[in-house]
C-alpha cells in the first residue's frame, strides 16, 4: 500500500462511514419492528430521541462521504505521477481491479446518501415522523453498500502497487478497446450533443410542470436519471473532444485536471447535485398527501425542485461554454 | 378547556424506584381564570402541573387541549405545543445566567425561526409592560428578587402562549412582591389569559384573582373548588 | 428563510454562551488547534519539499546508465557514449563524473562533482553549496578549503564561488571540481566515467528506447527521471504519511478528550439545557445548538492551526520536522520553502480533524440534549 495522507484521510471516512452505517442499521431494525406512535411508553419516547441522534451522525458522515468522493477522485489524479502508464485518475484506478468498482460503489453511496438525506430532510417537516419507517428500511439497504464500498476502497489501495504498469484513458476510452467505455466513446457526436439538448429540454420541461404543479416529481426524478446517463455519455463521446481540442481523446477524468483550468469539477459538482436531489424527489414524492406534510412539503419540493433544475441547466450551459471556447472543429 | 380524565404519572417505570407520582386524577380546567393546585410538597401538585404543561405525557390516561388528545403525542408535536401555548415560571425562576434579561426573555422564541426584530420588540414591550425596560441589557444576577421573577413572568409570555404556568411563584417573596405578583396575574386574566399555579401559600388561595382551586394530596384530587 | 433564522438564533445563543466559558472553550481551541498545527505542518513541508523535488528534477537528464558490477555500480566505460548516441532519438550523451566524499573534520558527507558546460571551475578551484560552507565554519570570504583522503595526505582549493539557497536541497553538499582535479583527487582513471546522461526528446518513446539500450548493453542499468520523481515522491509521500499517522494519534487522544469534555457537562451547563427544553427547545434544537458550538471551535482551532503550520513551515523553515522530513544528513538545506498549498490539502486536513472531533462529541451531545424538559421542574 501507498502510505499517503488523502489515503489514510479516505480509509477514515469509510471507516466512520461503516461504524455510524452499522448502529444506524441496528437501530432502523428496531423502529421497523417496534415503531408505534401511539404508544406513550417510555421505550417509544427513548427511541423518538434517539432519532435525533442517529439522523445527526448519518448526515454527518454521509455530507464527509460526499466531499470523499471528490477527494478520492482527486487524489486517484495525483498519483497517476506513481505508476507507469497513468496520466490521469484513469490509470490509477485500472492499476487494480478494484479501482473502477470502488469509483463506481462511492458513486452509488454518494446518490443512496443523497437521497436518505432529502427524506431526512423531509420527515422532519411532519410532526408525526411520516417517513420514518421509510428512512430506516433505506438505512438497511445503504448500510451494506457502504460497507462494500468500503471494503472495495481497501482492497484498491492495499493493491496499488508502483511496479505494476498500468493503462490509461488513451486505452480505456477508445473504439478499439471493447467495453461499454468503448461504445460511449463510439457514440456519434452529433447524436450525443443532440440527445443532451433533448434530454436537457425533458429535464426542465418536467421540473417546470412540477414546480408549478406540486406534481409530476416521479417523472422529473426519472427525467433527471435518464439526462444523468445522456450527460455522461455525450461527455465521453463528444465534450470532452472540444475541452481537450483533440478529436480523439475521450477520457471524462483528464478534464479534472488543472491543465483544463478544473472545468471538470464545473461539469459534474452540478450534475452530480442535481440528479442527488431529483432522485431524492422522486423518493419523497408518495408522502405528499400524508397529513402532517400536507402544508409543509409542497413550498420544499418546490424549491428542491427549481434547485436541481438550475444543476442541470449548468450542466448545458458549461457545456456551451465549453464547445464556444473551444478551437476544435467537429461539425461543419 | 383543558381535560384530563383518569391522569397517573409514574417515574422510573419498570425499576425498582419506581415512584408513582398522581393516582387517576381526573379534572378540567377552564380556559378564562386562574386555577391553583394546592397542597403540601410531595401531593403531586407539581406534576400535574408538568402534565398540563406537555412537559411530559401521562404513563395511563387522557389529557385534551381545546378537545384535541394531546397526551399520546410524540414529544416533538409536544415540544412545539409547549412553545405556542404554554409559557412557564418556575419555582427558582430558572433564567440563565451570563445573559442579559432580554437575551433570556427571547430563548424561548429562538427555535421557532421569527424574526429577531419582531421578537426583540416584542420582548420590549413586555418588560416595559413589567416595569422592567431599563434593566433590559443588564446581566440577570444584579436583578433583585422581584425583578427576577417579573424577568421569568416576561419570558414565559414572549411567545404570546395563551396559558401561563407558574410553579410555586410566591415561595421566595415577601407580601409586597406577592401583592404585586397577584396584582400582575389579574391583569393577565383580563386580558384573557389562562393562568394555572401551584401554591401552599394562603396568600394566593384566598386572592380575589384565583377562580378555581384544586387540593392535592399524595398523588390524589382531593377537592375542587370554584 | 424561517430556518435560517432558526440557526442564526441559535448561534446567537451558542456565541453568547461559547463567551460565559472562556477558559474552557479557549482550552479545547489551543489542544484543538495544536493538533491541527501538527498535521498541517506535516502535510505543508511534505509538499512544498515535492514542489521543490519537481523543480530539481526538472534539471536532471531523461537517461542515466550506470554500469553494474557484481550487482554493485562500478565506473562505466566512455566506449558506451557512442553506442548510445547511434540509437535513434537519443541525444545528448556526456559522461558524469561525481562522487561522496567523507570529510573526517566535520563528519559529514558531500556530493562531489564535476559540472559539464560553462559552470566548471578553473583547476584547483571548487564552487561549494552553501551547507559545506556552514559545516567547515569557513564564513569569511577567500578562506580556502583543505581537503584530506587519507592520513598525510592534503589538497588545498580555493572557493570560486558558493551556490545561492534557491535550489539548496539539491545542492547544500555540493562541491563542484574540475574533471583533473576530480580524477586526480579520487584516482579515478582516465577513460571511465561515475555514469551517463543523455537526453530523449520524444518522452513516448522512452520505453522503446530503454528496451533497444538493454539489448545492446546488457551489463548496464537504465534509470529514467520518471524513475527517480516516482522515488522521491514514494519517499516524501511515506515520510508524510507517517508523520500524519502520528498526528492522527494525537488526534485521537483529543478526540478522546473531547468526548470527555462533552460528556462531563458542569452542573451549570445541564442545568441549562434543562431550562432550555422546558422552555421549549427541542432535543434537535439543543442538538443544533451544540453542533454550532462545536463547529465555532472547529473552524477556530482549524484556522488557528492553519495559519501557525503555514507560519512554521514556510517562514520559519519548519524547524520542528525539518531533520524527520528532509532525512538524517548532517548537512540540512537551509533554504525557504516556496509555499505550495491547494485546496484538495486543505480539505484532506479538514475532515482529518474536524470529523473525528464532531463523531466523538456528537453522542455525548446528544445525551446532554436528550434530557426530560420536565427534569428542572423536579
Amino acid at each position: 500500500m501507498i502510505f499517503r495522507t488523502p489515503i489514510l484521510t479516505l480509509l477514515l471516512v469509510s471507516a466512520l462511514a461503516i461504524l455510524v452505517a452499522l448502529g444506524a442499521a441496528w437501530f432502523g431494525q428496531r423502529v421497523l419492528r417496534q415503531w408505534d406512535l401511539t404508544s406513550g411508553s417510555r421505550a417509544q419516547l427513548l427511541m423518538e430521541r434517539r432519532t435525533e441522534l442517529i439522523s445527526t451522525l448519518f448526515a454527518m458522515v454521509m455530507l464527509a462521504e460526499a466531499v470523499a468522493l471528490f477527494l478520492f477522485v482527486f487524489n486517484a489524479d495525483r498519483m497517476a505521477a506513481l505508476f507507469v502508464g497513468a496520466m490521469c485518475a484513469v490509470g490509477t484506478l485500472n492499476v487494480n481491479p478494484y479501482g473502477f468498482p470502488a469509483l463506481y460503489a462511492k458513486i452509488g453511496v454518494f446518490f443512496a446518501a443523497a437521497v436518505w438525506l432529502v427524506m431526512d430532510h423531509v420527515d422532519r417537516l411532519g410532526r408525526d415522523y411520516p417517513l420514518t419507517r421509510a428512512k430506516y428500511a433505506l438505512v438497511l439497504a445503504i448500510a451494506p453498500l457502504v460497507i462494500v464500498a468500503g471494503g472495495l476502497e481497501l482492497a484498491w489501495y492495499l493493491g496499488l502497487k508502483t511496479d505494476v504498469i498500468t493503462s490509461c484513458c488513451s486505452k480505456l476510452f477508445t473504439p478499439a478497446n471493447a467495453g461499454i467505455s468503448d461504445e460511449m466513446a463510439a457514440v456519434d457526436p452529433a447524436l450525443a450533443l443532440w440527445a443532451l439538448a433533448g434530454a436537457q429540454v425533458l429535464v426542465l420541461a418536467l421540473g417546470t410542470f412540477a414546480a408549478k404543479t406540486g406534481r409530476g416529481h416521479g417523472l422529473f426524478a426519472l427525467a433527471g436519471a435518464v439526462f444523468f446517463a445522456v450527460a455522461l455519455t455525450a461527455m465521453v463521446s463528444v465534450i470532452a473532444l472540444y475541452v481537450y481540442e483533440n478529436p480523439n481523446h475521450h477520457c471524462p477524468f483528464c478534464i479534472l485536471k488543472p491543465e483544463y483550468g478544473y472545468i471538470g469539477y464545473a461539469f459534474y459538482i452540478p450534475l452530480f447535485g442535481a440528479t442527488a436531489l431529483a432522485l431524492g424527489l422522486g423518493a419523497v414524492a408518495p408522502f405528499k398527501r400524508r397529513g402532517s406534510l400536507r402544508a409543509p412539503l409542497p413550498p420544499v419540493l418546490r424549491r428542491l425542485t427549481l434547485w436541481a433544475m438550475a444543476g442541470f441547466a449548468a450542466y448545458g450551459a458549461v457545456t456551451l461554454y465549453a464547445i464556444a471556447r473551444s478551437h476544435l472543429i467537429l461539425f461543419g | 378547556m383543558i381535560s384530563l380524565s383518569d391522569v397517573s404519572k409514574t417515574y422510573n417505570e419498570g425499576r425498582p424506584n419506581a415512584v408513582t407520582a398522581l393516582h387517576g386524577v381526573t379534572l378540567d380546567i377552564a380556559r378564562t381564570g386562574v386555577t391553583v393546585f394546592m397542597g403540601p410538597s410531595g401531593s403531586g401538585k407539581t406534576t400535574l402541573l408538568s402534565l398540563v404543561g406537555c412537559m411530559a405525557r401521562p404513563t395511563t390516561g387522557r389529557i385534551t387541549l381545546d378537545g384535541e388528545p394531546v397526551s399520546g403525542l410524540p414529544e416533538r408535536f409536544l415540544t412545539e405545543l409547549r412553545r405556542v401555548k404554554f409559557g412557564f415560571v418556575f419555582q427558582r425562576f430558572n433564567l440563565i445566567r451570563g445573559l442579559s434579561v432580554l437575551d433570556n426573555v427571547m430563548l424561548p422564541a429562538a427555535p421557532s425561526g421569527e424574526d429577531p426584530k419582531a421578537v426583540q420588540a416584542r420582548a420590549m414591550m413586555r418588560l416595559e409592560a413589567l416595569g422592567l425596560a431599563e434593566k433590559a441589557l443588564m446581566p440577570v444576577e444584579v436583578l433583585s428578587g422581584g425583578e427576577t421573577q417579573r424577568a421569568a413572568i416576561a419570558r414565559a409570555l414572549v411567545n404570546d402562549a395563551p396559558v401561563l404556568i407558574a410553579d410555586e411563584p410566591t415561595a421566595n417573596l415577601d407580601t409586597a412582591l406577592t401583592h404585586r405578583f397577584l396584582d400582575i396575574v389579574a391583569g393577565l386574566r383580563d386580558a384573557g389569559k389562562t393562568v394555572i399555579l401551584t401554591s401552599h401559600d394562603p396568600r394566593i388561595i384566598s386572592a380575589s384573582a384565583v377562580t378555581a382551586v384544586v387540593e392535592m394530596r399524595d398523588g390524589q384530587m382531593v377537592r375542587g373548588r370554584g | 428563510m424561517k430556518t435560517l433564522r432558526r440557526q442564526r438564533a441559535l448561534a446567537d445563543y451558542t456565541l453568547a454562551a461559547l463567551a460565559r466559558r472562556k477558559v474552557k472553550n479557549s482550552a479545547l481551541v489551543g489542544v484543538f488547534s495544536l493538533v491541527v498545527f501538527l498535521l498541517a505542518s506535516a502535510m505543508f513541508f511534505a509538499s512544498a519539499l515535492r514542489h521543490e523535488a519537481d523543480t530539481a528534477l526538472q534539471g536532471v537528464p531523461d537517461l542515466i546508465v550506470q554500469h553494474l558490477s557484481l550487482g554493485r555500480q562500478g565506473m562505466i566505460s566512455e566506449d558506451r557514449i557512442a553506442e548510445l548516441e547511434s540509437i535513434r532519438g537519443v541525444s545528448k550523451v556526456r559522461g558524469r563524473l561525481w562522487g561522496y566524499y567523507y570529510d573526517r573534520v566535520v563528519g559529514a558527507n558531500y556530493t562531489v562533482m564535476v559540472p559539464d558546460g560553462g559552470a566548471m571551475p578553473p583547476p584547483g578551484q571548487v564552487i561549494v553549496g552553501e551547507g559545506v560552507l556552514r559545516a567547515r565554519g569557513l564564513d569569511w570570504e577567500g578562506a580556502p578549503l583543505f581537503l584530506s583522503r587519507k592520513q598525510g595526505d592534503l589538497s588545498r582549493f580555493d572557493i570560486a564561488k558558493t551556490f545561492d539557497s534557491d535550489s539548496a536541497l539539491l545542492t547544500a553538499d555540493l562541491l563542484l571540481m574540475n574533471e583533473a582535479d576530480f580524477r586526480a583527487f579520487f584516482s579515478v582513471p582516465a577513460g571511465v566515467y561515475t555514469d551517463i546522461a543523455a537526453r530523449v526528446r520524444n518522452a513516448n518513446e522512452l520505453a522503446t528506447i530503454v528496451d533497444k539500450a538493454t539489448r545492446i548493453m546488457p551489463d548496464e542499468r537504465f534509470v529514467t527521471r520518471d524513475d527517480i520523481a516516482r522515488t522521491y515522491m514514494k519517499l516524501f509521500d511515506w515520510r508524510e504519511g507517517l508523520m500524519v499517522a502520528l498526528g492522527a494519534m494525537a488526534m485521537l487522544a483529543f478526540a478522546i478528550f473531547a468526548a470527555d469534555k462533552a460528556s462531563g457537562l458542569s452542573a451549570e451547563e445541564s442545568r441549562e439545557i434543562g431550562i432550555l427544553k422546558a422552555i421549549g427547545w427541542d432535543t434537535r434544537d439543543v442538538i443544533a445548538m451544540k453542533l454550532w458550538e462545536g463547529g465555532l471551535v472547529s473552524i477556530g482551532a482549524f484556522l488557528l492551526g492553519c495559519v501557525a503550520a503555514y507560519a512554521h513551515v514556510f517562514w520559519f523553515g519548519a524547524t520542528l520536522f525539518a531533520p524527520v522530513l528532509k532525512g538524517w544528513a548532517v548537512i540540512y538545506p537551509d533554504f525557504p520553502l516556496a509555499p505550495v498549498i491547494d485546496a484538495a490539502q486543505l480539505v484532506t486536513l479538514f475532515l482529518l480533524t474536524v470529523l473525528p472531533y464532531a463523531a466523538a462529541t456528537v453522542v455525548p451531545v446528544w445525551r446532554v440534549a436528550s434530557a426530560d424538559p420536565d427534569a428542572v421542574m423536579r
